[in-house]
């Protein structure tokens, strides 16, 4: 009942923030965060699984599974549980959440209590996202993740909020139409034998090739078909490129705080559906067509970073570089090895934890400059320096300097995908390339912005953050350290929850 | 249980953290709190580190195994054919020599902070020795690393370390520009190397330097026909996929150790603080890459190929940067110059098969190069941080002490008997001309070499005729600053030091005399089986020549280079040893113009950055501003398009929907009378 | 007995006079008037059939139509009067505000 638990206390937490007046609204919905967080760390250390959620031989954490809805043949069932994959993104999620929340103060100065309301009711969808097992419960909670989101946007965004909001939602929405298509044709195909959503039975089935004809779609096609759909549905989100593009204006756009989220954890629900739906039940689909979907990994690594390379707007630099950061995820999970889908998972937790640095303390410097042009500014660190040595640390988290989580992740990924399948030598080698460019933009940006002397177009008035500011920004380089010199503390059993994906499809080392 | 020193070895590492560590957050948080702005714990932390690492020096001696490794497992690895990613430790008599150099270039450069960063009023001190805290502890964990991941991990950290120095001040334009530089550049060639990681790992599924299952004595097995399978990729036979890996790993060593073509970022790192030029750019940092090069040097000893390269490269950068050092104007430049041709003797002595010759050349020259780099650095604490040798002149009587500590540096450095460079140039030499009677490859990274003793020897002394000798050409040369006790002690130190720490491996008296006095050759003899020098000395794929007898190829050897460098310091001796000299350089013409250009290979670089890299990033953003994200507008700006005009039905009148629902009736009325068959 | 295919008829000159009435008129007025025909062809046809089939439900059913006329012309009037207030007219095909 844990899982239940953490969604309903924090949705309760978000009605009383919602009614709370705008004044207390930020203080308490950080205080309420910290249940959650709270939770999520009592439930890692309690944490007993094995296997994989979705593969058979497994034992699953906090599961609870009961019949909800019978509807004709097809029964609909509450089942939600966590395993080494799932685990460490509901920590992210809680610790990421609080931490936004504290984040929030300083920019968002109007309709508080709506804002942190929507921030704690997201929190509480990514929650269900994370830990569902059933299609149905999933896409429910999928689908509610948009709706905050796009208020968030729309409401407290800068001046192309709509245009920017209404992009992620349309385009977002149309790749969850696709992806259910491609799923319940899928369960469909499955016949009579399978008369549920229940994720678990799902892959098995699949995995076990009991997928027969869809009217007069062969089994074949059919399976190729749900792969390209639901691959098309979750590269949206993730994003890959070429459907990346309402990415960057949707981070642009956003207040702080929600580029946290969307970049911290909500690109994660791409990855991670990718990994739950098309690499674990169609494995034989992704393995055929490894070198086409390295392809889009490499692409999306090396032109994300380029165009990373040709921003002037900070934050722009940092949402780009996550369409390359992203990019390993996919390379790591194509390989099909214990090092490089665990790898890619660690990278979730990784690139959420820095790239909400990032995000963080590039609001913090919007906050007193109020421009987040490159060409504006220079010499902040005389200025500012505690948020400009975060910054540096963040940044340099982000190139992978070892003993950093994304380091030991492109390391992991890395591993894994060299020689894990024809070509995968050059992918590899490719995607590799993109941490020279990382290091060029950030290096560059850095340069620009943080060194030299100090002016400033903007005119305001710039001295040191205030510590709410910079307390949040300090715990996530600790986190990042902490995951980079032990990866173990998730890496353990996110190894124990990919071994059965890889093990079955003969992915050697 | 092992013995004590190496029970603490982790701690040679580890006080430097600590010091690190102090400065970080007492200088954060309590700045007032903190001695001399952090330099007392650097100093005491460091000053452990090379007792601890002489006292493992020791012990490796003393030890029957002649070494120790330990390790622990960062990361175990899961399913079938996994493998663990380790940690450990490894002393052996290459790495406790190299953590005794590098522990004591570090205290001293620490000591020398004090007089050029304290006594100067510098701000920002803690940041200072935090930085060079954390880079004298990540330095000492590569050194004793025992595998490449971790030697790679730490590789890495030491570039962040060399960029937070270089741009110590970082609120002038130049600094941080020049650290981007600097990172930018190594992170090009580690590249290369962290690819060459990942390939060791997935072909031998280890990457340990020392033990049975070391990948250099797998790929030594594999090579042989024995046993011991790998695998190999893109469809190449071992040797030709090893040579890759060579070549890959070769790529973060040419980065580190400013090889050409990775070599410019190194004098633009002399925008950094002058100690952190001697600890960092000189003798340690720069040191990286060649020892690895020696580490795994029974894995390079396989590949004659990669063997070759690593020699060409070597030979070419050394005469390459030595002709650009002629021609320059600041004292740091020269030296920076010199570092990098001195890096490519070492490189020559690998790839000629002189392990033990490089691994000399390595330590003579850390010594030697960081006495001169602190010496420059007294020179421009005196001449209130002109660097400009023009400026200079006549500063022989004014500060003995360094003038005497800067000449004994450079006779090393110019390779005069009896100074340690001479030595270590020598045996460097020697070996590539035994080796390349055989090899006319070799012959021609020898005869590049050799030449660049002449330049070698010319611009040391062009540097040291136009800083100490002549007049003071200037009023701040005329009344120099005083420096300090903390200034004149590391170089009296290391002055001595580069003065006899050739006699270590006197090689051509040795084969002159036959006394033994080849105690560096001993002492890499004296670790594990497949560690040693005669076992490399049985790997290298080379014949030895010579030239009439033995003795005489010595002699010949020493005597030629000898011969070019007197040659070359007397050219300078006659040129700038004179009272008011003129700049000689300027007859060069245009090749001046070229040299003090560097041959435009940063024009190139930095060409290939702004003039290709950034206009390419801007068609990707055109591109995708314009096409893709034209596709998703496109496709939105359709359907409202579409919209807009089937809104129009809408019109608002009653009438007309009255009109289209009685029509619509009507039409599915007849259309259910066509087929339901009332007509 | 009149046979029933005369009511039927006489219902759907009524309903059509409606429809025509509707598709034509501008006035509000007449819109209500053309409305109630075509409620009362309903009626004749419910009543009707009621006679034919011998069942009393059609005219129980063609009196609630009658409420329902009564309540429908109470809210039409409404409808009219709020127009004229809005428009200064009664013509349906000026209240158009509303379209896009």
């Amino acid at each position: 009942m844990w899982i239940e638990a953490l969604i309903a206390v924090t949705l309760a937490s978000a009605a009383v923030v919602f009614l709370a007046p705008n004044k207390v609204a930020g203080k308490l919905a950080f205080v309420l965060s910290l249940l959650p967080v709270g939770g999520s760390l009592w439930m890692y250390s309690t944490y007993e699984a094995s296997g994989n959620a979705l593969l058979e031989g497994s034992t699953l954490a906090f599961e609870t599974n009961y019949q909800w809805v019978v509807a004709g043949p097809y029964s609909l069932n509450w089942h939600v549980g966590l395993d080494g994959i799932s685990m460490p993104l509901i920590a992210l999620t809680t610790v990421l959440t609080s931490l936004a929340l504290l984040a929030s103060w300083t920019p968002i100065q109007e309709r508080q209590s709506q804002f942190y309301g929507l921030m704690l009711f997201l929190e509480a969808s990514l929650l269900g996202v994370f830990s569902a097992l059933d299609f149905f419960v999933w896409f429910v909670f999928w689908e509610m993740v948009l709706v905050p989101m796009y208020v968030l946007i729309g409401v407290w965004g800068g001046p192309r909020r709509k245009y920017a909001a209404i992009k992620m939602f349309v385009y977002t929405n149309i790749a969850s139409l696709a992806l259910f298509i491609g799923f319940v044709a899928l369960v469909f195909g499955l016949g009579d034998s399978v008369t549920t959503f229940d994720m678990p039975t799902v892959a098995q089935a699949l995995r076990a090739g009991e997928l027969g004809s869809l009217g007069p779609i062969g089994p074949e096609t059919l399976k190729v078909a749900a792969f390209v759909a639901m691959f098309v549905g979750f590269a949206v989100k993730v994003p890959v490129v070429p459907f990346h593009t309402w990415l960057p204006d949707a981070h642009v756009e956003a207040p702080t705080p929600v580029s946290i989220m969307l970049a911290g954890v909500l690109l994660k629900m791409g990855t991670y559906a990718l990994l739950r739906f098309n690499f674990t039940m169609l494995p034989d689909v992704a393995q055929a067509n490894a070198q086409l979907i390295a392809i889009f990994a490499v692409v999306s690594v090396l032109y994300g970073a380029m165009l990373a390379l040709a921003q002037t707007d900070l934050k722009r630099i940092v949402a780009y570089s996550s369409v390359s950061s992203m990019g390993y995820v996919i390379l790591g999970l194509v390989a099909y090895t214990v090092y490089g889908m665990g790898g890619a998972t660690f990278q979730m937790v990784a690139h959420g934890l820095i790239s909400g640095l990032m995000f963080m303390a590039v609001g913090v410097i919007y906050n007193t400059t109020h421009t987040r042009m490159v060409s504006d500014m220079s010499g902040l660190a005389s200025k500012m320096p505690f948020t400009v040595a975060v910054f540096v640390a963040g940044a340099f988290g982000y190139m992978g300097l070892p003993l950093m989580a994304g380091f030991a992740a492109e390391l992991f990924i890395f591993l894994g995908s060299f020689g894990a399948f024809e070509g995968s030598v050059l992918f590899t080698a490719a995607a590799m390339f993109g941490i020279v460019i990382v290091a060029g933009y950030l290096l560059l940006a850095m340069q620009r912005t943080l060194f030299g002397p100090f002016e400033l177009e903007t005119d305001y008035e710039v001295g040191p953050a205030a510590f709410h500011d910079v307390a949040p920004l300090v715990v996530l380089i600790l986190l990042v350290i902490l995951l980079g010199v032990d990866p173990n503390i998730f890496f353990g059993m996110i190894q124990d929850a990919v071994n059965p994906i890889a093990a079955a499809t003969g992915g050697g080392a | 249980m092992a013995a004590l020193p190496f029970e603490l070895a982790p701690a040679i590492a580890a006080l430097p953290f600590v010091s690190f560590l102090i400065a970080l957050l007492v200088g954060a948080f309590a700045p007032r709190l903190l001695p001399k702005g952090g330099a007392i714990p650097g100093i005491l932390a460091t000053a452990g580190s090379l007792v601890l690492s002489v006292w493992a020096a020791v012990a490796v001696w003393n030890h029957p195994d002649g070494m120790y490794h330990d390790s622990i497992t960062w990361v175990a690895g899961v399913g079938d054919a996994a493998f663990d990613l380790q940690f450990g430790i490894l002393l052996d008599p290459l790495s406790t020599m190299m953590l005794v150099i590098v522990s004591l270039v570090a205290v001293l450069v620490h000591v020398f902070s004090l007089g050029y960063m304290n006594d100067e009023g510098e701000t920002g001190l803690p940041r200072y020795y935090a930085g060079l805290g954390l880079f004298t502890a990540s330095m000492l964990s590569f050194v004793f690393a025992s595998n490449l991941l971790m030697a790679f991990m730490f590789f890495e950290l030491v570039g962040l370390c060399s960029w937070l120095l270089i741009g110590f001040w970082f609120r002038e334009p130049g600094p941080p520009s020049a650290a981007k530089k600097a990172f930018l550049v190594t992170r090009f060639g580690d590249y290369f190397f962290l690819v060459g990681v990942v390939g060791v790992f997935a072909t031998f599924g280890t990457t340990a330097f020392v033990g049975s299952e070391s990948f250099p004595i797998l790929a030594d097995q594999v090579l042989a026909g024995e046993g011991a399978s790998v695998t190999t990729f893109l469809g190449l036979d071992p040797q030709a996929w090893f040579s890759v890996l060579g070549l890959l790993i070769l790529g973060g060593v040419i980065g580190k150790s400013a090889q050409f073509p990775l070599h410019t970022w190194l004098p633009d790192a002399m925008e950094g603080p002058t100690p952190v030029s001697a600890l960092i750019h000189a003798a340690t940092m720069v040191a990286a890459g060649v020892y690895l090069v020696a580490r795994i040097y029974g894995f390079y000893a396989l590949l004659p190929q990669v063997m070759a390269l690593i020699a060409l490269v070597g030979g070419f950068t050394a005469l390459f940067a030595a002709t650009m050092g002629v021609v320059k104007r600041e004292i740091k430049q020269v030296l920076a110059y010199s570092t990098i041709s001195q890096y490519g003797y070492m490189m020559l002595g690998l790839g000629a098969g002189g392990y033990v010759a490089a691994t000399f050349h390595l330590m003579t020259h850390a010594f030697f190069k960081a006495l001169l780099f602190l010496g420059a650095g007294s020179v421009i604490i005196a001449m209130h941080h002109n660097e400009n040798m023009w400026d200079m002149g006549g500063l022989k009587e004014k500060m003995p002490v360094t003038y005497y500590a800067f000449l004994s540096g450079s006779l090393a450095l110019a390779g005069i008997v009896p100074f340690s460079g001479f030595w270590s140039k020598d045996e460097v030499l020697y070996e590539a001309l035994v080796h390349g009677l055989e090899s006319p490859i070799l012959l021609a990274a020898y005869a590049m070499g050799l030449l660049a003793v002449f330049f070698t020897g010319f611009y040391t002394f062009r540097m040291v005729f136009l800083t100490f000798h002549g007049k003071p050409r200037t009023d701040t040369a005329r009344d120099p600053h005083a420096v300090g006790w903390n200034v004149k002690v590391p170089l009296v130190v290391l002055g001595t030091l580069a003065a006899v720490a050739g006699l270590v491996n006197m090689v051509p008296v040795a084969e002159v005399t036959g006394i033994h006095l080849e105690f560096l050759h001993d002492w890499l003899d004296a670790g594990p089986e497949a560690l040693t020098a005669h076992h490399y000395a049985d790997l290298i794929p080379y014949a030895s020549g010579e030239i009439g007898s033995p003795l005489l190829t010595v002699l010949l050897s020493a005597g030629v280079s000898l011969g070019l460098a007197l040659s070359g310091a007397g050219a300078a001796w006659l040129l700038y040893d004179v009272p008011e000299p003129i700049r000689h350089t300027d007859r060069l013409g245009r090749v001046k113009t070229v040299l003090f250009n560097n041959y435009y290979q940063d024009e190139f670089q930095v060409w290939l950055a702004n003039g290709v890299t950034l206009p390419l990033a801007r068609v990707a953003d055109k591109f995708d501003q314009g096409v893709i994200d034209g596709v998703v507008n496109g496709v939105s700006s359709v359907s409202l398009f579409s919209g807009g005009r089937i809104k129009r039905i809408q019109t608002g009148v009653v009438s007309n929907y009255a009109f289209l629902l009685t029509m619509g009736l009507v039409v599915l009325l007849v259309f259910i009378g066509v087929t339901g068959g009332w007509f | 007995m009149v046979p029933i295919e005369y009511y039927l008829l006489l219902s759907a000159a009524v309903f059509c006079i409606g429809v025509f009435g509707i598709l034509t008129r501008k006035n509000a007025l007449l819109f209500l008037m053309s409305v109630e025909l075509l409620l009362n062809a309903a009626n004749i046809n419910l009543v009707a059939f009621s006679r034919f089939h011998g069942n009393l439900t059609g005219q129980t059913f063609s009196l609630f139509t009658l409420a329902l006329a009564a309540a429908e012309v109470a809210i039409g009037i409404g409808i009219i009067l709020v127009l004229y207030r809005n428009f200064a007219d009664v013509d349906v095909t000026k209240a158009t505000t509303m379209r896009w």
